[in-house]
């Protein structure tokens, strides 16, 4: 069938060039069928699995829709962004895609909010912060499907090696273990500053738990150069120059199975997910430890909502496949397949008996879900070489973050 | 979308073959032993140089999934094709590579088809506008592609061509050094050879078939390949315009791979795929790529 | 409108309307295409430059605005620098490389055409793959820093270096450019009158005397040729950056075309991007008259 397709349209192709016209789009559903596609991301780290579980969620949504067919695509999760405005501009974009909240803002006006397609009981069982977070003037943007908490995780094996029992909480026990764990040949922690890696994972939860944030309240410019962005900074730096983290993951990300990470030479990580490692670490010797501390207790943790773009082409339908794809049932599956956390009060902690993910659900309510700023993507563009340039010593931090807050002003103006 | 010069030597103007041409020897007998010994250790060295990426992206893709050390890592063993099993498995190389075939392929017919028309029309017919058309191409050349491609993707989105195959296809067939290279080719027969089939009461199209396209096969040949080299190894436009997993060509797929932080092994296993194909087309027909990326000049 | 028996000689002078029709069917098909996708480009890529497009919203002309925030941009002014430096350093280089390769396997010995084939190969290989690999090989630990370990140099991963990461693409550069200048020159080579060569050995000169003053002004106009070619090239480095550095460390490998595709695609500012295009463009043109002045000055 692939082959087929594939044929015809090398056809239509061969067709257009000889005549060398433009015209006709791809396929059309078909009679009296609409079709709605879906963009999504490896939400479920094992590609098979994940497939399977939309395979089995749509033959039920079409057991009661059979007029609607759904056509999943699972892109990666690099430059997601890119494909998207890209297939945005060129009219090719999805009717229903997989979006976090601090991409709303930026897909805002390309959104249909789904408000109308959800019904009462849906909108009173989502926790009203999860609500809140994918909800722009008022109106959702997004049905939840998902939350999560990016919490640190500590490798049993690394501790035992190092001879430690406890694990940090806070930036002060890492600096304490740092040249304990150097002094045996392992890493602390690792920070992850290559640029394709989204800050909220790596520099914004050290920017909140120092009492700062990304933006000033307003939105109008930005306050990552505070005292806490420098202080945030100045740790990392700290960790850097101390040698008690691997340099060279400030500027590339390599493979993880090729990383110091994977070959159980770190200690803690607050910028991975636990499916990443668990195939390196063993799941039994991960142990998750809630956010650190400095000033605040807090982290990253974000919510899944699948949106609806206003161009989709059938928004009953679309609104319709939504729906069910996000119902209470579908969402604690897709939850329990991926390893993420309900946006339902109903279905009550989904890993009460998971020593690891236990854990970290615990640590929703303590985390955030990033600044949510039209630009917000834009201007991680321009901070992190800024923070590339003071690990490795270019700049002073001070200088680094009022050059990026500079780079950063014409973007909001 | 080519940016491309044409060499001064202007070699695609002889239609006879210059390999034919009987050469003296070369002076073969005057090396000295020194100077052979010393060339051939540079040329050895250079080859080695060379070849070792080649080889470092095979033997790696043979590699258990797991840490790559040097210098261990580049024996042979330990050996396994796990990578090749998830790599043509689980993502969609083999997809990649049938788009690769239809951008390269349908492209290379487009490009020698209208250039050729054109080329003819431009070396041995006289109509309205013609120098004005033949220098404003030329002067074409001098713009960077990087300026067009902006413009060239609104005018591909308005016309819902992005994530197509037409609408990658499509803006590539404007080459206009295709059509300056088949210029200068076809001028340089002899009109005679296309009067007598006029005189005969032939069409224009049927001379154009009959006669022209039969005539201009080295240059086609030549072009062919060149126009081919070029989009098989196309980066930036397919990236822009094949946004969809679907719609990826092998060097767009190969480098999402990469941004998606897959194995080192998978990686290196899409490689080869992707190189595969190009290298038995280098093997066979070397004669032709060398002659048609010298002669006609490629943008890397 | 008829052409009249006998006319001929009138004929090859004018076209009878007749012809020009037929003549201008063969040419239409590439002229719209050329229309539509070459020349209207061009003069759009040029205007867009002076507004505000963005896909979806509202565009206007914004007059001079997207070239004075690209004069007060220091991304611009960085990808400008990292631009010129790679293209200083990979020209000649390339050029150096194709020139000694094309000399050792100028002459018809067994294994020439194998080494020419050998050294072409990386010219067929998208630098894509090349990306792949040589991300490998410049890794910390990997061939290139234990080589380089080795000989007292810096032994780290030169791409992580905000120094040494140019010459490591420079390197990558060179080492899939090189083969296509080594196919011009030897070209050329072969049309060199052997008698030229021979006279001056019957004159006594030397291996040196004789390429520098009989081969190298003969390969003059390749030479050029091979330059602007590289230069082009050079000039619009993407492919291997996106690849092995994402522009990195610290944008020190950030190029204009990389700039301009993130404006244009990443954060689609389409006005700006194009602002950059007219900027590359300009930079095109001069490095083009320059080396006209100087390299092609005898032509």
């Amino acid at each position: 069938m692939r082959v087929r397709k594939g044929l015809s349209a090398v056809a239509v192709a061969l067709v257009a060039a000889l005549a060398a016209t433009g015209c006709g789009g791809s396929d059309s559903g078909g009679s009296g069928k609409t079709t709605v596609t879906m963009w999504t991301y490896p939400v479920i780290f094992d590609e098979a699995k994940h497939r399977a579980h939309w395979d089995e969620t749509i033959k039920a949504f079409q057991a009661a829709n059979p007029d609607i067919e759904v056509k999943t695509e699972i892109f990666p999760w690099a430059n997601r962004d890119q494909a998207l405005a890209t297939a945005i501009a060129g009219n090719k974009g999805p009717d229903v895609v997989y979006l976090i909240p601090d991409q709303l803002p930026k897909y805002a006006r390309n959104i249909e909010p789904v408000d109308k397609y959800l019904d009462e009981a849906t909108k009173s069982d989502l926790h009203e912060n999860v609500v809140q977070s994918v909800s722009i003037d008022g109106k959702m943007m997004g049905a939840p499907i998902l939350t999560s908490a990016s919490t640190p995780i500590c490798n049993k094996k690394v501790f035992a090696a190092v001879g430690e029992t406890t694990y940090p909480t806070s930036w002060n026990d890492l600096l304490t273990l740092a040249p304990k764990f150097k002094a045996k040949g392992y890493d602390i922690t690792a920070y992850v500053g290559d640029a394709k890696q989204t800050l909220n994972q790596t520099f914004y939860p050290l920017l909140w738990q120092a009492g700062g944030d990304v933006f000033s309240p307003d939105g109008k410019s930005v306050a990552f150069n505070s005292d806490a962005g420098k202080k945030a900074l100045g740790f990392v730096k700290q960790l850097v120059d101390g040698g008690y983290v691997d340099k060279s993951l400030i500027t590339a990300v390599p493979p993880i199975e090729q990383t110091r990470i994977a070959q159980n030479k770190v200690g803690c990580m607050w910028s991975t997910p636990v499916a990443e490692v668990e195939k390196f670490w063993g799941k039994e010797n991960i142990q998750v430890v809630p956010h650190f501390t400095d000033t605040r207790q807090i982290g990253y943790g974000t919510v899944g909502s699948l949106s609806m773009l206003r161009n989709a082409k059938d928004k009953e339908a679309a609104g319709k496949w939504l729906a069910f794809a996000t119902n209470a049932e579908q969402t604690k599956k897709y939850d329990l397949a991926s390893g993420f956390f309900s946006p339902r009060k109903s279905t009550g902690p989904l890993f009460a008996d998971d020593p690891v993910l236990g854990e970290q659900e615990k640590q929703v309510g303590a985390s955030t879900v990033g600044p949510l700023h039209e630009k917000a993507r834009d201007v991680q563009g321009v901070l992190s070489p800024e923070i590339q340039a003071a690990l490795l010593g270019k700049k002073s931090v001070e200088q680094a973050l009022d050059d990026a807050a500079k780079a950063a002003a014409p973007l909001l103006g | 979308m080519t940016d491309t010069i044409t060499p001064p030597a202007a070699p695609a103007a002889e239609p006879a073959s210059r390999r034919d041409r009987i050469r003296r020897p070369y002076r073969a007998g005057h090396a000295s032993r020194g100077w052979v010994v010393g060339r051939t250790a540079l040329l050895v060295v250079g080859a080695v140089v060379t070849l070792f990426p080649f080889y470092a992206m095979v033997v790696l893709s043979f590699k258990p999934t797991g840490p790559v050390t040097f210098p261990d890592s580049l024996l042979p063993w330990p050996f396994s094709p796990e990578a090749y099993d998830q790599v043509i498995g689980a993502k969609s190389v083999l997809r990649w590579m049938w788009n690769t075939v239809v951008y390269s392929v349908v492209s290379v017919v487009g490009v020698l088809l209208f250039a050729s028309m054109a080329g003819y029309a431009f070396a041995k017919k006289r109509f309205p506008g013609k120098e004005t058309m033949f220098w404003s191409f030329l002067a074409m050349l001098m713009v960077p592609y990087h300026v067009t491609m902006i413009p060239t993707f609104i005018i591909i989105s308005e016309l819902n061509g992005v994530d197509t195959y037409w609408g990658m296809i499509v803006p590539t067939l404007a080459n206009a050094q295709a059509v300056f290279l088949m210029r200068q080719f076809i001028a340089s027969l002899p009109d005679s050879l296309f009067e007598a089939a006029r005189l005969d009461g032939c069409s224009e199209w049927r001379v154009y078939v009959s006669i022209v396209l039969p005539l201009i096969k080295p240059i086609l040949a030549t072009l062919g390949v060149f126009v081919f080299l070029w989009h098989w190894n196309d980066f930036l436009w397919p990236l822009i315009v094949g946004q969809s997993l679907d719609m990826r060509t092998l060097t767009t797929g190969i480098a999402s791979l990469q941004q998606e932080n897959v194995a080192l092994n998978m990686l290196l296993a899409g490689s080869v795929v992707a190189f595969v194909p190009i290298f038995m087309a280098y093997l066979i027909g070397q004669r032709h790529f060398q002659e048609g990326v010298s002669t006609t000049g490629i943008k890397g | 409108m008829v052409a009249l028996p006998g006319s001929r000689g009138r004929r090859v002078r004018r076209p009878s309307a007749r012809e020009a029709g037929t003549a201008l069917l063969f040419v239409l098909p590439f002229l719209l295409l050329f229309a539509v996708f070459r020349f209207g480009p061009a003069i759009a890529g040029v205007v867009l430059g002076f507004t505000d497009y963005t896909i979806g919203g509202e565009t206007g002309f914004v007059g001079l605005e997207n070239f004075r925030r690209l004069v007060d941009d220091p991304t611009f002014w960085s990808a400008l620098r990292v631009t010129a430096v790679f293209t200083v350093l990979s020209v000649p280089l390339s050029m150096l490389a194709s020139l000694g390769m094309a000399m050792l396997t100028r002459r018809a010995f067994r294994g020439a055409k194998l080494f020419r084939s050998i050294f072409f190969l990386p010219v067929v290989t998208s630098l894509v793959l090349a990306g792949v690999v040589f991300t490998w090989v410049f890794a910390e630990g990997g061939p290139w820093s234990r080589a380089m370990g080795a000989i007292g140099l810096p032994a780290g991963s030169w791409l992580a270096d905000s120094v040494l990461v140019i010459p490591a693409l420079v390197l990558v550069s060179v080492w899939s450019r090189f083969g296509y200048g080594m196919l011009i020159l030897l070209a050329r080579m072969q049309d060199i009158p052997a008698e030229l060569e021979e006279a001056a050995l019957t004159d006594g000169a030397s291996a040196w005397q004789r390429f520098r003053y009989v081969t190298l002004p003969q390969l003059r106009p390749a030479l050029f040729f091979v330059a602007i070619i590289e230069t082009t090239v050079s000039f619009q480095v993407f492919d291997m950056i996106y690849v092995m550095t994402g522009g990195g460390p610290v944008r020190s490998s950030y190029s204009l075309v990389y700039l301009l595709y993130d404006q244009g695609f990443k954060y689609f500012d389409l006005g700006y991007a194009s602002a950059v295009g007219v900027a590359l463009f300009v930079m095109t043109i001069i490095v083009a008259l320059i080396q006209r002045l100087t390299l092609g000055r005898e032509e």
